[in-house]
């Protein structure tokens, strides 16, 4: 059968169980079982060809781009585990069939079994490691939904989390492994890694990927440190126990290293890690399954130091290690699976597994007697039973072996190890099935039904067929074997027999037995005394951790995001620093190519006073109206700067813009405290402070480098000033570049400017009609109210001002072409004029006199604007062309007429249209807040009575 | 002059198209029904953003519009098919949500679309004035978007904090490309690309570290990333799911396009950026993520750690590179259309809440919402065979093969960290402890969104499907931008 259907059978078989749900408990596992049995068939319809030493490979390109084939290959080694994995499988479904209880889903139940049984067929066949990869997180995904299948039991919870914590992350570790180790070999396809040991090991990768691919093969297969997890997943129903966690899942990890094993071994990395992990996980488990009351915890950890076992003999790196290490693999799985079986047969009959509650049961029992007997006696390492044979295959290897410059070290340790698991097998034995009768169990046992008991028995005869003859193994072992070692090189079978002559071995495993009897039988002082004795668990460590972790996790994000502001300010300054810095460091730098010049007198002077202006503003700002001044004065140096440098118009521009900017500011002050309360600590203030100068000091530096440097390009200024005059008309450079060079631009943004304005307005609106207007009416100002808000001198002087301003916007409007000025000057120069006005005779008085809404002023301005440039449509000129002449109209000079004086037009106007829009929407939320305005323009006025009268009312 | 004009309109045809109905529609609903056709619009708003986009996927040319400003080639197409079809799916999504708490203003959509125009140029500038543009227009609408709750402190306090770092970091990048246009001469990115061939001046070199931090907080990468777990928790839901999809698409494909079309001769000086940009959001995603109790923030962080990893593409600096980039953008704007539908449907008594502990045993009341979710969680962790394992696959090999392999097993480290919380939730779903979960049901639009989504990331790796033919797809775009 082509290797693509055994692998696909599970996964499309998968579907009828749950499909089948209704049809009843038989119809589904039957179902199962003819799915599973269909891919059995097919797999041993490759056996010949197996047998032959051949390896039979499929395969299709996937993803070919990523490297990702669907390529599967079937050697000696991924036959014995796919024949394990399904032949058990076989036995679990029966078993399974008879185990779960009515109410319990058997199609969800078999579909998973199914989906999983499938996946761990995808991994011992893939000749892909990407696809291998694919498959092993299957088997976690199809896993945790099996161990999660009895989601009532509240024990379950952890241990599921811990099995998914520690596999899954685990898992990817692996995929990382994995991804170093197919790049090294340059293919992903395992029949290319595997002949690519010299460039594997060479390679200075070789360690990372080692410890990746490790961490994933020991957190699946339990290997200490990861030992924990599982015994705790035990809370499943035994049937995925004894599956999942004796048979095959937990096997994925010992495969893999197997797999990979002509590869990675060798070196004394792999050694050390591998023989230390395997060594520690042996040992440990089987002092802590001794004292594990619970028959399924019991096997749990006799799991884990088993696999520790099988681990410690692929770490060895011999091929004396491996070819015991495949034997102890199929003899573990023979033996533990029916143990495991057995333990759930005593949990379904005595409705527990508490060994302490127990005893006995060989009357009550006596087939799952005979059954667990023989298997825990296997695992004992008891002659003419299989574990004997592999048990004494690992003594000896041990003997050879040496860890740390300690030759006694390892056969130290592996026959202490031995020696315990001996002592909780005879445990076992003894505590659950010898003894007397006891009076009462929680429920009577007895033995079961052929379908819970069979499966197991078949096990067992297989344990003990292999132990009375060793030599119907042995042609199993060679092949599997010499697919590990790579090469189909003579075994060397003298240790395959009942009786292989007095070896150390022997000694080893008798001290072992022996040994495992006189702890028995000190049993209980031991176990006070394991009682007593302080020792990790493992549980609350990993709970520890966990929380630690959180605890750490939250730490870290609460430092970083503790929701102020400042902080996420500083932090993105201080990259912003080192960012530059990086630059800084890696970036070529020329030579200085100008000198500085003299600073005169007049800089020095403006300069000291910039500087003091800022110092004093940071120092004071939170008197708001004196920062508001300094702001001012900080303006105010600025413009001067421009005057200092020839930048009249520039200095112009700044100089009104700074005005507009601190009437709009004082407006709004109206509505704020004087004073910014104090919300930052001093430690915050100098953080704050040190960054800020930081920052400061970078900028510095940035600028002064390229103040003594040329520019890489000419600048653009060249070309203004060659075409300003002969293409604009002007010679005022700044102006003719508003207006004409990019006028489409300022077209754009006195539109922008015009928007901001109604925006102003419509947020105003918006206000003064919704909740702030309650707010505003019921404001009280901090201080007192002037008695005389509009003085007479100031309306007067207002008033004669007020015509000499606008002939002096007019004034500057018209030399703006070629003198410093223009439109956006003359807008705002106008606009002061306006509002002083209002700020002189009252809001009331001032719009009464306003002949067009400024909505309007800033649509005209807008309109004007598009207007002149529309025009040049009509002269076949693209948008905005501007065109000039001069003229001469007795008894003026000749004087030049541009159409971008028309296009300044719009600009004045939708200026004055924007700022007194915006100062008149604030001023109305001043008004709402304040005392009726007067409809009169000052407050006290000779000419009318009743105002002299209301003032002395007042 | 009008021909040459009319082919480059025909070349940014789609834009102008969704840019003139956003106008339209928000003067035409202005002035007839405001909110009450907010349903309506937002339906019309996603079916042209799905036209637009089948439209834009059937082009093939590579061109050059308004002087090379904007550039329509693969990569941009790319780009765009992905921001439209994921801005139409979170506002479908949105609907019910926003519709029950009376958020289902007329303007949502319209501002949703705006954005999307801005990202739509972002993605195709060929230009710093046009890059700026776009920014600009994809930030001012999302800035706003972000403060859609007017009367939540939150949604607030998110929208002004959003507003000031974005205004700050928009400051920075102008301030870089003011430098990068002072010493290359050009906006142009091809002009500037000639003016960086050797070895970059100093200047430039601060014009493109600049850059890169504007668009590092765009992406939101660490350590620009501030603003976002507070953005995401303080946003009404569908538009954290907004925020986590197309913008993020958008700002990695300008990322894309500015490193390598500018400056793609200096490939060396900017590799080192992107590599300690893409460490730092990994590892900070991933170990900041642990702690969190709220999952919106969980997905704040969750983001961070997935720019990380679309960074690592990037900072290959390969054709390769990129597409793999493409890639794991896709995959992961899939998933979170996904997780975002299913936490959008997250109630309790009619009230959405955001709390991990209340998907406690969530599988019991809805086995195949809580199998979904899983297939995502499993795929947001990088878990085979997800497809979110084959775009971790793609950016982790492209920064090996671009010879940073340190980068790459920093990325798989910060993966195993990361699936942590990603399990824990799922642990949560299947193992939590008994109590009362949240509603069950929920709107059908959802439903129909989680389970599409978690079709596409459990099955389209099988055999035969082949991620949908994705990677070809990418590969060609990435042709196009890296020669």
């Amino acid at each position: 059968m082509s290797l693509f259907l055994i692998v696909a059978l599970p996964f499309l078989g998968a579907l009828l169980p749950g499909l089948m749900n209704s049809a009843g408990r038989a119809a589904c596992a039957g179902v199962t079982f003819v799915v599973t049995l269909a891919a059995f068939v097919g797999l041993m319809t490759n056996l010949p060809a197996v047998a032959a030493g051949e390896v039979v490979s499929v395969g299709v390109d996937w993803i070919p781009i990523v490297g990702l084939n669907f390529n599967l290959m079937l050697d000696g080694l991924g036959f014995f585990f796919a024949t394990l994995i399904l032949g058990i499988g076989l036995l679990i479904i029966t078993y399974a069939r008879h185990y779960l209880a009515r109410e319990d889903h058997m199609g969800e139940f078999f579909t998973y079994l199914l989906l999983f049984q499938g996946a761990m067929v995808g991994i011992v066949l893939s000749d892909n490691i990407l696809l291998l990869l694919i498959f092993w997180e299957l088997t976690s995904l199809s896993s945790f939904l099996l161990i999660g299948y009895w989601k009532h039991l509240p024990e379950g919870r952890q241990g599921a989390r811990m099995a998914l914590t520690v596999t899954g992350m685990g898992g990817l570790a692996l995929i990382g492994g994995m991804l170093i180790l197919g790049n090294i070999a340059g293919s992903y396809d395992l029949s290319v890694i595997l002949q690519s040991k010299d460039v594997i090991q060479d390679s200075p990768l070789y360690l990372p990927a080692l410890i990746l691919i490790l961490l994933g093969c020991f957190t699946k297969s339990a290997q200490f440190p990861f030992h924990f997890w599982l015994p705790h997943a035990m809370a499943a129903p035994t049937p995925v126990s004894a599956y999942l966690h004796s048979a095959t899942m937990v096997k994925a990890g010992i495969f893999l290293m197997a797999r990979l094993w002509p590869v990675l071994s060798g070196t004394p990395e792999w050694f050390v890690i591998v023989t230390t992990a395997g060594l520690i996980t042996m040992c440990l488990g089987a002092v802590i399954a001794l004292f594990k009351h619970d028959l399924k915890a019991l096997l749990a950890f006799s799991t884990v130091s088993h696999l520790g076992l099988i681990t410690m003999l692929l770490g060895t790196g011999t091929k004396f290690g491996a070819w015991a290490a495949v034997f102890h693999i199929f003899n573990h799985a023979t033996f533990k699976a029916a143990l495991f079986m057995s333990a759930g047969i005593v949990d379904h009959e005595a409705k527990t597994r508490d060994i302490r509650l127990l005893g006995g049961l060989r009357v009550l029992m006596p087939i799952t007697f005979v059954i667990a007997t023989l298997a825990a006696l296997s695992m004992a390492g008891i002659p003419f039973l299989n574990g004997f044979l592999s048990k004494e295959m690992m003594l000896e290897e041990a003997n050879h072996t040496t860890l740390f410059g300690m030759p006694w070290l390892v056969p130290v340790l592996a026959t202490f190890g031995s020696l315990f698991s001996a002592a909780y097998c005879f445990r076992l034995i003894g505590h659950t099935f010898l003894g007397p009768v006891r009076e009462s169990y929680p429920a009577k046992p007895h033995d079961p039904g052929f379908g819970l008991w069979g499966p197991p028995a078949i096990l067992v005869v297989l344990v003990v067929a292999v132990g009375v003859a060793p030599f119907l193994a042995t042609p199993m072992v060679q092949l599997v074997a010499s697919a590990v070692v790579g090469e189909a090189g003579a075994f060397d079978d003298k240790y395959i027999k009942i009786w292989h002559g007095l070896v150390p071995a022997l000694y080893m495993s008798i001290i072992a037995v022996v040994g495992g009897l006189v702890v028995l039988a000190m049993f209980k002082p031991l176990l006070r005394a394991w009682d007593a004795a302080p020792r990790p668990e493992a549980k609350t460590i990993f709970e520890a951790l966990i929380s630690g972790v959180v605890a750490l996790a939250q730490g870290i994000s609460h430092t970083l995001h503790n929701g102020a502001f400042s902080r996420y300010a500083a932090i993105a300054m201080i990259t912003f620093i080192a960012v530059g810095y990086h630059a800084w460091q890696t970036g070529t730098v020329g030579e200085a190519s100008r000198v500085i010049q003299e600073a005169g007198p007049v800089a020095i002077a403006g300069w000291l006073l910039l500087v003091a202006a800022t110092i004093g503003l940071v120092l004071m700002h939170r008197r708001r109206l004196l920062a508001l001044v300094l702001i001012g004065i900080v303006g105010l140096m600025v413009s001067v700067g421009f005057v200092y440098f020839s930048a009249p118009d520039l200095a112009m521009t700044q100089f009104t813009v700074e005005v507009v900017t601190i009437i709009l500011l004082l407006l709004a002050l109206n509505f704020l405290p004087k004073q910014t309360p104090v919300e930052s600590s001093l430690s915050r203030r100098l953080r704050d402070g040190g960054v800020a100068i930081l920052g400061g000091v970078a900028t510095l530096i940035l600028s002064y480098h390229y103040l003594i440097r040329d520019a890489v390009t000419g600048p653009i200024s060249e070309f203004h000033l060659a075409n300003s005059y002969k293409g604009g008309g002007g010679t005022n450079v700044v102006n003719v570049i508003l207006v004409d060079f990019r006028g489409f631009d300022t077209f754009g943004e006195i539109i922008v400017l015009g928007i901001a304005a109604l925006l102003i307005y419509a947020l105003t609106e918006t206000l003064l009609n919704g909740p702030v207007r309650a707010r505003l009416l019921n404001r009280r100002p901090d201080q007192a109210r002037a008695g005389d808000v509009h003085p007479m001198m100031m309306v007067v002087l207002t008033r004669v001002i007020m015509p000499v301003v606008l002939m002096v916007g007019f004034y500057i409007f018209l030399r703006g072409h070629n003198e410093p000025g223009g439109g956006f000057i003359a807008g705002l120069i106008v606009s002061i004029a306006v509002v002083m006005q209002y700020m002189a005779s009252g809001f009331n008085w001032a719009s009464d006199r306003v002949r067009f809404p400024y909505h309007g002023v800033i649509g005209a301005g807008v309109l004007v604007a598009g207007l002149t440039g529309i025009g040049s449509w009509f002269v076949g000129k693209p948008f905005l062309t501007s065109d000039f002449t001069y003229v001469r109209i007795p008894p003026f000079q000749e004087f030049e007429l541009a159409t971008a004086a028309l296009f300044d037009v719009g600009v004045f106007l939708a200026v004055v249209g924007a700022v007194m829009l915006s100062l008149e929407s604030f001023s109305r939320l001043a008004r709402r807040a304040h005392d009726k305005d007067s409809d009169h323009p000052m407050d006290i006025d000779p000419s009318r009575e009743d105002d002299a009268q209301a003032v002395k009312g007042a | 002059m009008f021909a040459e004009i009319s082919t480059d309109i025909q070349a940014m045809l789609p834009e102008i198209v969704l840019a003139v109905y956003a106008m339209l529609a928000l003067i035409g609903a202005v002035y007839t029904g405001k909110d009450a056709l907010g349903r309506t619009l937002v339906w019309v708003t996603a079916a042209v953003m799905v036209v637009l986009a089948f439209w834009i996927g059937s082009q093939e040319i590579t061109e050059r519009a308004f002087g090379g400003m904007f550039i329509n080639d693969g990569f941009a197409r790319f780009a765009k098919v992905t921001i439209l079809l994921s801005a139409a799916a979170v506002l479908v999504m949105s609907i019910d949500y926003m519709d029950r708490r009376e958020l289902l203003k007329f303007e949502y959509p319209l501002l949703v679309a705006l954005a999307t125009v801005g990202m739509m140029v972002m993605v195709s500038a060929g230009d710093l004035m046009a890059l700026y543009m776009g920014l600009e227009l994809q930030s001012l609408a999302l800035y706003v978007v972000a403060s859609l709750r007017r009367d939540s402190v939150k949604s607030t306090e998110a929208g002004l904090k959003y507003f000031v770092l974005g205004a700050l970091s928009s400051g920075l990048l102008l301030y870089g490309a003011s430098l990068t246009y002072g010493f290359a001469g050009t906006t142009l990115f091809s002009g500037i690309v000639e003016a960086v061939s050797d070895k970059p001046s100093l200047g430039l070199l601060f014009g493109l570290v600049f850059m890169i931090a504007g668009f590092a907080f765009k992406v939101s990468a660490a350590p620009f990333h501030m603003w976002t777990p507070d953005v995401y928790e303080g946003s009404p839901t569908p538009v954290t799911a907004f925020f986590a999809t197309a913008p993020k698409v958008a700002a990695m494909g300008l990322f894309a396009r500015v490193v390598h079309d500018a400056f793609g001769g200096v490939v060396g000086d900017w590799q080192q950026i992107v590599a300690f940009l893409s460490v730092a959001s990994m590892f900070l995603g991933a170990v900041a993520a642990i702690g969190q109790t709220n999952i919106k923030r969980l997905m704040a962080y969750s983001s961070i750690a997935h720019m990380g990893f679309a960074l690592m593409g990037l900072a290959a600096g390969t054709a390769f590179g990129v597409q793999a980039m493409l890639i794991y953008m896709a995959i992961y704007v899939t998933m979170n259309i996904g997780t975002f539908a299913f936490i959008l449907s997250m109630e309790k008594d009619g009230m959405p809440v955001t709390d991990i502990a209340s998907l406690q045993s969530y599988s019991k009341s809805e086995p195949l919402k809580a199998l979904a979710m899983l297939v995502l969680l499993f795929s947001l962790a990088g878990v085979p065979p997800m497809v979110g394992f084959f775009g971790k696959f793609y950016v982790l090999r492209a920064a090996y093969e671009g010879g940073l392999t340190w980068l790459a097993v920093l990325g798989v480290i910060a993966s195993v960290i990361g699936a942590f919380y990603y399990l824990r939730i799922v642990f949560y779903m299947y193992f939590g402890e008994d109590r009362d979960g949240l509603d069950k049901g929920g709107s059908p639009v959802l439903w129909a969104f989680l389970m599409a989504s978690a079709a596409i990331i459990g099955i389209s790796w099988f055999p035969g499907l082949n991620l949908f033919g994705i990677e070809v797809i990418a590969e060609a775009a990435a042709a196009t931008l890296v020669e």
